[in-house]
């Protein structure tokens, strides 16, 4: 049986953006924003730092793809830099790298950034690279979705009033988070009301294109309380790649995704869970759509296939209900910079097992899970943090 | 016996009604009724490869492309349709151009052909979407279509009889290499030059074969001028109840396609023993007089002339009409290729090949070196993929960058194994169903680096298309 990381790694220092559409800031700039903020949080000096993780989609000009982008943003030369990009799940992935690293033995502070500067880029929704110029033509991330979502419908039932709730909650929560993307309430009338994007999405069951940074700061366990009293521990991570092509695979259900399973299978048998929906006490889940929330709870374990619908149709999932998923506003609300967001979703993870996320504070949290899922359902990680 | 062993046309399922056309200038129609008109996908090749594929054929020796309008001025035509078609390199390939006569031009040299004993089964197709000035009565006229025919020696439904040609280069219809429009010179004398060409073809035809023009049971004359063509009937000899009925309130003149269009359409009605003189004219004429056999009665038309009139998109303005035909005109930002890349890429994109996994039987696409199921890597095959489908799921997608949104894409399982992504075109979302019947047909996707991308997308399949009732 292959090793666990549970309790091998701990976070010591977060730090996260406002999100938005931030017009007048730079990628650089907000990368340096995030990971002085993360210095600062886990009381240390840059020089620190033994080695960095960067997860970024797209950088943009200057510097390609390479990890330049990071080392010149933090004027941190010298050090071993890793550039992940690995889809939506790209935040997550950097992170799981430095974990790898710092379990190994290799480093014992090293720091993860996910960045990304969406509202820079010329066209609407999220630009897609390197596709296929005959085989994926027209594909958009919503109708990859969608796809999904009318297969589920077909199949389980449910229609654009159940993708509806999850818009109505995630917007609540964000509208309780000062750094959100969106602070605002939406009724459910409202987002019926929208334009539709990809039917069954209409424009509030897409997340936006936002511009935002997050980092951590991570480190061996063992030393951890060096740093701070009340380090985070990893339990345990997974990350699960399936075809980048689903729609061409003749035995794909088109009602979840597999990745996401496999994925959190790992991480919980690292963690020792069980009973995901009794044991986690709060969740950041991929919501890039609506339904996405809604397959997520079934491909996470916390309900039956084709019963996500009535988790959030009950309100289980609500801030007070008995699995609060995506407290900070998800990805719909607080915003997705694609290699941003899984870096983001652990530091709010963070926040609320520390006691630290305000009127969004979930009660007793003691166990948190992060979930990225990215492509048309290709790239699932999954990372639980614990106390 | 040499003759048709097979028949099809395909008309777009755009129309426009000329009173739209004629609003937009501020006029009266010139003609009743609605005209055909390709979407912003299709062309003169995507036309006839329909056309062809309404054939139902499984194999033949060659395929003969006639159009004044194929998207490519240098590059075989035909070749292309050859590797949609799948067929294999040992066929006859040609392009005939550049005359309204291009159609019967092509089915003269396809019986040649296959009188000489070269091949057993040629199919000619002719296809046409030609560019008229706006605000010009050939706006109105000119329509969009295909048609095809097989020529061969087995299962002949119409022999071929007897044949003639005349050569003159009478001015009626030109089209410089500059221009993109047609130039008419369509008037009283042009209709007087059609009926004289005309009259010398017919008579060397019904000499030789011993007729006077009443014993022929139809006589199709590709119309040049609406105004003008029952008055040309009388005036080559023939009764009104003789004469093919032209659509020309339904779907137009279709270019070179016109002929064999309406070759189809008196086929689809005749009975043993009717003697049909096909004439195609344009800088001359051609003749060809065709006897019907009895395998008519059980010959099979797939897609019927008057199901596809039934099955028309009406486009809601004449600027949509108009857009749909110029789109590529301005836009060729798409990607640009390598032949590198091209010449693996056919294999798949365009010859719509697949995987077919010999351990557990599953079929793939794209095709695959190792099976996505069973991981066999030893007993995999090529193998041609099915070109009709059914919707597993779908979405209509409003972010998709078109120039005429939304897009429907579709997650299509195609006969015989195997799953396609395609857009789906010619429909009106509202029908898209998961469950709805499909047809596969090749449409331009992009333009770019010199090239039309062509690629598959999916239209929903008519009634006698083969599938269920739409909508």
């Amino acid at each position: 049986m292959a090793e666990s990381l549970k309790d091998k790694v701990a976070i010591i220092g977060i730090g996260c953006t406002k999100f938005g559409e931030l017009h007048d800031k730079s990628l650089s700039e907000l990368m340096a924003e995030a990971a002085f903020a993360a210095y600062e949080d886990a009381g240390i000096e840059p020089e620190r730092v033994e080695a960095a993780w960067l997860g970024t989609f797209s950088p943009g000009f200057g510097g390609g793809k390479a990890s330049v982008t990071l080392a010149d943003a933090l004027r941190l030369y010298g050090k071993p830099i890793t550039r992940v990009e690995n889809y939506c799940a790209t935040g997550t992935d950097a992170f799981r790298n430095a974990c790898l690293a710092v379990a190994a033995g290799v480093y014992e502070v090293v720091l993860v950034v996910g960045a990304e500067k969406l509202r820079d880029r010329p066209v609407r929704g999220l630009q897609r690279e390197g596709t296929h110029p005959y085989l994926e033509a027209g594909a958009t991330p919503p109708g990859l979705f969608a796809l999904a979502a009318n297969r589920y419908f077909h199949r389980f039932g449910g229609d654009r009033r159940t993708l509806a709730k999850v818009a109505v909650k995630n917007h609540h929560n964000g509208a309780l988070n000062p750094k959100a993307h969106f602070r605002m309430e939406v009724s459910e009338e409202q987002v019926l009301a929208a334009p539709l994007v990809a039917y069954p999405f209409g424009l509030y069951d897409c997340c936006p294109t936002t511009d935002g940074a997050a980092a951590v700061v991570i480190c061996r366990a063992d030393r951890a309380r060096q740093f701070r009293e009340d380090p985070i521990y990893v339990k345990g991570i997974g990350l699960a790649v399936e075809t980048g092509w689903p729609f061409f695979d003749p035995t794909f259900e088109y009602i979840g995704f597999p990745a996401t399973v496999a994925a959190a299978a790992e991480a919980y048998r690292m963690a020792g869970i069980r009973n995901p929906v009794r044991e986690i006490s709060v969740a950041e889940v991929h919501d890039c759509f609506t339904w996405t929330e809604i397959s997520n709870y079934e491909d996470l374990g916390f309900c039956k296939k084709g019963e996500g619908r009535y988790f959030i149709e009950e309100g289980r999932s609500a801030l007070a209900g008995d699995l609060p998923v995506n407290p900070s506003g998800g990805l719909k609300s607080f915003g997705h910079p694609i290699g941003a967001s899984g870096v983001r979703m652990l530091t709010e993870i963070v926040l609320q097992l520390r006691g630290q996320a305000g009127a969004r504070q979930v009660k007793n949290a003691e166990l948190g899970l992060v979930h990225n899922l990215g492509g048309p359902g290709s790239v699932a990680c999954v990372v639980v943090l614990g106390r | 016996m040499i003759g048709i062993t097979g028949h099809a046309v395909y008309l777009p399922r755009h129309r426009i009604g000329r009173e739209k056309i004629a609003a937009a200038h501020g006029g009266k129609p010139v003609l009743e009724g609605e005209r055909t008109a390709i979407g912003f996908d299709e062309d003169a090749l995507t036309l006839a490869l329909e056309a062809v594929q309404g054939l139902g054929l499984s194999a033949c020796g060659g395929i003969y492309f006639a159009s004044t309008t194929a998207p490519y001025l240098e590059r075989m035509n035909a070749a292309l349709l050859a590797a949609a078609c799948d067929l294999p390199e040992e066929i006859a390939v040609a392009d005939f151009a550049h005359s309204l006569r291009a159609g019967t031009v092509a089915l003269m040299a396809a019986l040649d052909r296959v009188a000489v004993g070269e091949q057993e089964l040629i199919v000619v197709v002719s296809a046409d979407t030609r560019e008229a000035s706006p605000e010009s009565p050939e706006e109105q006229w000119f329509g969009d279509g295909a048609a095809a025919l097989a020529v061969g020696r087995e299962h002949v439904v119409a022999e071929a009889k007897a044949r003639a040609s005349v050569s003159d280069d009478f001015l009626d219809f030109v089209r410089r290499d500059k221009d993109e429009r047609v130039t008419s010179f369509a008037s009283r004398f042009t209709m007087e030059g059609y009926c004289r060409i005309v009259r010398r073809a017919i008579a060397r035809v019904l000499e030789e074969s011993g007729l006077q023009p009443s014993e022929v049971t139809r006589v199709i004359l590709p119309p040049m001028d609406p105004r003008l063509t029952v008055r040309a009937a009388a005036e080559l000899g023939f009764r009104a109840e003789q004469v093919q009925e032209t659509f020309l309130e339904r779907v137009g003149m279709i270019g070179c396609a016109t002929p064999l269009f309406l070759l189809s359409a008196a086929l689809e009605r005749a009975q043993p023993g009717d003697r049909i003189l096909l004439v195609g004219y344009g800088n001359g004429a051609d003749a060809v007089l065709f006897e019907v056999t009895p395998l008519i009665e059980d010959y099979v038309v797939r897609d019927p002339i008057a199901e596809q009139l039934r099955r028309g998109l009406r486009f809601p303005s004449y600027e949509r009409f108009r857009k749909a035909r110029e789109y590529f005109r301005h836009h060729d930002e798409g990607p640009v290729l390598s032949n590198v890349f091209y010449e693996k890429e056919e294999v798949r994109a365009i010859r719509l090949r697949g995987t077919e996994c010999g351990e557990c039987g599953l079929r793939q696409f794209p095709p695959t070196r190792i099976c996505q199921r069973c991981q066999s890597k030893t007993s995999l095959r090529e193998v041609s993929l099915g070109r009709r489908g059914e919707v597993f799921t779908y979405t209509v997608d409003w972010l998709t960058p078109s120039p005429m949104p939304p897009t429907v894409l579709a997650v299509v399982d195609v006969e015989g194994g195997g799953r396609l992504y395609l857009q789906m075109t010619d429909v009106e979302p509202s029908e898209v169903r998961i469950g709805m019947r499909v047809r596969l047909t090749l449409r331009r996707l992009g333009a770019g680096g010199g090239l039309y991308h062509y690629y598959w997308k999916c239209r929903p399949e008519g009634r006698s298309d083969g599938g269920e009732p739409q909508g």
